[in-house]
């Protein structure tokens, strides 16, 4: 009897060490995961608030060469930015063009730095247009301009 | 039974213990760092809306077949501008410039120089853009 008492009382201890240290373990995992989350999130938003950025043509006067029209972005953030067509979207008149129909001089450039864009002149017709740039982070710049 | 608990509860109070730390751990610096990015932000948008230019006396010569222009900017605003991140597009295409100083500080004002423009008589345009983006544009004539 007293045996089996002891017994009873190793396998409570027992269960009830191994139950706290799995729900520890889960608490601990999921705290893990949210404060992971919560940092991606965080990193995020600072390349929210850090990317900026501007065209800066003359809408009246389109510089061409070549296939080529250029549009001057130029980084007004704090942080470097990233230009390629596959950081950034761009879209005439609202539709999309394709990735193989546009550049850029430069992969990346520092603050106040200034890169050309070169959009192939299929894309562009004569007339008045609105150019939609969106970078990383969905940051954007509508610029109007004629051809 | 009652060891059984305490050891219970001892483990649960560690694991919310290493739990707060992960959380204050990654937290905080997160905070501070979205902060200071925000903090950058709202100065940089407070620069812009404290800076203004103003292209005045542009003179244009003939040079060969081109021509040669030297314009004065106007610092009309309260922020002091770096003269080399300037940019300067005559009708349209960015050129590259000599400038007169290194910085260009309130109520003062500094000149441009772009040589061998191509195009020969008529109106042109000039466009003068600061580091943060804020410009200015005149129309000159060449003879």
């Amino acid at each position: 009897m007293g045996f089996s008492l002891t017994a009873t009382q190793v396998i409570f201890f027992i269960a009830s060490v191994i139950i706290a240290s799995a729900v520890s373990g889960v608490f601990v995992a999921v705290i893990n995961d949210v404060s992971s989350s919560l940092s991606d999130r965080g990193d995020r938003v600072q390349d929210q608030l850090d990317y900026e950025f501007t065209l800066i043509n003359d809408p009246n006067n389109i510089p061409t060469s070549g296939n080529f029209y250029h549009f001057y972005l130029k980084n007004i953030g704090g942080k470097q930015l990233s230009t390629s067509n596959t950081t950034f979207t761009i879209f005439v008149d609202g539709e999309i063009v394709l990735t193989e129909n546009f550049n850029f001089s430069d992969t990346s450039i520092k603050s106040e730095e200034v890169t050309i864009m070169y959009v192939l002149n299929t894309e562009i017709s004569v007339g008045d247009h609105t150019l939609r740039v969106v970078g990383p982070q969905a940051i954007d710049d509508k610029f109007e301009f004629t051809i | 039974m009652g060891l059984s608990l305490s050891a219970a509860a001892a483990i649960i109070g560690v694991s919310i213990l290493i739990s707060i730390e992960i959380m204050v751990g990654t937290t905080i610096p997160t905070m501070t760092d979205t902060y200071e990015s925000y903090d950058n932000m709202k100065d940089r948008s407070i620069d812009r809306f404290q800076t203004d230019i103003n292209i005045t006396t542009i003179t244009a010569w003939a040079n060969g077949t081109n021509y040669d222009l030297n314009f004065t900017v106007d610092n009309i605003g309260s922020v002091t501008l770096k003269s080399s991140y300037f940019n300067i597009l005559v009708n349209g295409t960015s050129q590259n410039f000599e400038i007169e100083k290194a910085y260009l500080y309130p109520e003062k004002q500094v000149w441009f120089n772009v040589t061998n423009l191509p195009g020969g008589a008529g109106n042109h345009r000039v466009k003068a853009i600061t580091g943060n983006g804020i410009s200015d544009y005149e129309t000159f004539t060449t003879i």
